[in-house]
């Protein structure tokens, strides 16, 4: 049984950690496949903002993140998915991973199951609670922070919503982590363009990130946030440059929320509406014509 | 009590560098003999109090031990969800320090006033509450937070109207404090500035026991009863709301466990009204001495014992 610093087992002490053999390389259509299959059994919804994020977490689990001995090893990189609505996302990398089994993905939002439809740090491998917003991104700063203290040489890298930037705690911890120079901080924004409503530049408009976040003292670049190399590329610039502070990358994700399925595409039906057969069969044949792969 | 608080704090750092205290921007001078010799365990958050909560708690998730000094006003009512959703869900070892709670700052209006602190914590689960009554129980409470890595709020309310125990208390969890022995009919429970109050209050009615409730989340019943049981009446005095405070939470226990008429002296749920001195507005919420004794009279007229 899997405990965490003694106090997880509380809450959900039947989660284990399966560590059944890790799958494939994190293919984005794979990951995508995975949450298509989570939302259909779940009869969930938050499928869109999960879809979005799927390539950076895709070149974060592949080729960045060190997790060392598992989700406990007090030197691991941290993870933190502060937009918590795109948790499908995070638990599809993490079974690729094999931290998480095919039962517990398909049990997904069931009855006494520990998945939830939103983030929470009782979950092996998911370090903070979201779902409600601005919080995740001030926990990393204070876990970046720890790991500056503890002389680590620990990342934090930290995914938040554009959306999620109306909130102020946001702004809050940018002045923060710039102040006292957080370098092991890269935060990642996955700028969907879209809100609870409408499109962000309809609702609040966070328009102009990069210049908002170098303004506040971060070396920050914009890049297509579906380009896995370039994502990849840029991650290793930022982390590796000499900046002395923290690092951020607005990964443009724009207008394509359901990203890979043409239906969900364009529209923010996909943060609300739960799979049919279908659609589910609908959505799982374009990702199969784009990108073949094993159908579990 | 706050130069108590203050001493206990730098022993703390002392003895453990994972104490680190974040600030608000609040405690001048407060903390000077802290930031002389542990700087580099002080962090200055600025006025960002959302965020200091949930650095906060990635701090406590890496094996620190923070220490959130802010006015009770600000922290926990305007960071509640972050004290909920960062630090309690995950029972993570942060220590909150809610200064001048109650009217300490009369004359600042709603806005640095606190009543209504305690009653937003107790639905939190993992919380635990402490409320000293003088330095003496400060010093106790301090060690037994630094000793008990859980989220932890302690409220600091007026904290110069001098000692209401000799030495220092051994404090035990959850457990009521004796302060006056009495069999008569009357049993004060009082938690904080108030317990001051009560021991004046219980000179009028001779016998009357005095316990102070350091402890209001958890608050253990077996105490409670144990306390109140053989008198025919309890009051409860505290500077917060009459409702969902001390009076609340020992009704709550009462009638479950032995029903008796709980008389709650407190403040009436309704901000100031007006400026002015510490006493002046005492006076006006009922709290002081005369306001107090003309209460309990009533309430014994309907409940004679």
């Amino acid at each position: 049984m899997q405990s965490r610093q003694g106090l997880k087992l509380d809450r959900h002490g039947s989660l284990k950690i399966c560590m059944s053999a890790a799958l494939t390389s994190y293919a984005p259509a794979d990951l995508r496949r995975t949450i298509l299959r989570m939302a259909y059994h779940g009869s969930t919804v938050h499928i869109a903002c999960a879809f979005s994020l799927v390539e950076i977490l895709a070149v974060l689990y592949r080729n960045h993140l060190k997790l060392g001995a598992g989700p406990d090893d007090p030197e691991r990189d941290y993870l933190v998915l502060s937009k918590g609505h795109g948790v499908m996302a995070q638990y599809a990398g993490l079974r690729e991973m094999g931290w998480l089994s095919e039962d517990q993905v398909r049990s997904y939002y069931g009855d006494g199951t520990a998945l939830k439809g939103l983030s929470d740090a009782s979950v092996p491998g998911l370090e903070v609670n979201s779902g409600s917003l601005g919080h995740g991104l001030s926990v990393g700063a204070g876990l970046a922070l720890g790991a500056r203290r503890r002389g680590t040489s620990q990342k934090v890298y930290a995914i938040v919503g554009d959306g999620e930037c109306n909130e102020g705690s946001i702004w809050e911890t940018l002045l923060f982590a710039a102040h006292f120079r957080l370098t092991n901080l890269l935060v990642i924004v996955d700028a969907n363009g879209y809100q609870a409503m409408g499109s962000t530049a309809e609702v609040l408009n966070t328009d102009s990130l990069e210049e908002k976040f170098a303004a506040f003292g971060f070396e920050a670049r914009t890049v297509d946030g579906h380009d896995e190399a370039l994502l990849d590329q840029t991650i290793t610039e930022l982390v590796q440059g000499p900046f002395p502070g923290p690092r951020a990358i607005i990964a443009r994700t724009i207008k394509v929320k359901g990203k890979g399925v043409s239906f969900m595409e364009n529209t923010n039906l996909w943060h609300y509406s739960s799979l049919t057969e279908q659609t589910y069969q609908a959505a799982l044949a374009e990702l199969d014509n784009a990108a073949p792969g094993l159908r579990p | 009590m706050r130069d108590a608080f203050a001493k206990s704090l730098v022993a703390a750092a002392k003895a453990d560098e994972r104490v680190l205290l974040l600030t608000g921007d609040h405690g001048y001078a407060l903390f000077d003999e802290f930031r002389h010799f542990f700087p580099k365990q002080y962090i200055n958050a600025g006025i960002a109090e959302q965020n200091m909560v949930g650095v906060a708690a990635g701090l406590g998730k890496s094996g620190f031990r923070p220490v959130v000094y802010a006015l009770s006003a600000f922290s926990p009512i305007r960071v509640l969800e972050q004290i909920k959703l960062d630090v309690c869900c995950d029972e993570l070892p942060v220590l909150f320090i809610g200064d001048g709670a109650g009217v300490v700052y009369s004359t600042l209006g709603a806005s640095h006033q606190s009543t209504e602190d305690i009653a937003a914590l107790r639905g939190l689960p993992n919380m635990r509450i402490l409320s000293p009554a003088d330095a003496h129980e400060m010093k106790a409470a301090m060690e037994l937070a630094f000793a008990t890595p859980k989220p932890i709020y302690l409220r600091i309310g007026k904290s110069d109207l001098g000692p209401v125990h000799q030495a220092q208390p051994k404090l035990e969890w959850s457990r009521l404090l004796p302060v006056c022995p009495g069999d008569g009919p009357l049993v004060f429970v009082a938690t904080g500035s108030m317990v001051n109050l009560a021991v004046k209050l219980a000179k009028d009615w001779p016998g009357s026991a005095v316990w102070s409730a350091p402890f209001l989340k958890p608050l253990d019943a077996d105490s409670l009863v144990a306390a109140c049981g053989r008198h025919r009446v309890v009051v409860t005095l505290e500077e917060h709301n009459v409702l969902g405070g001390l009076g609340g939470a020992v009704a709550e226990i009462l009638s479950q466990e032995h029903p008796l008429p709980v008389c709650r002296l407190g403040v009436p749920d309704r901000f100031s009204c007006f400026c002015g001195s510490y006493s002046y507005l005492m006076r006006e919420h009922g709290l002081d001495l005369d306001s107090a004794r003309n209460q309990i009279l009533a309430f014994t007229k309907k409940h004679p014992f």
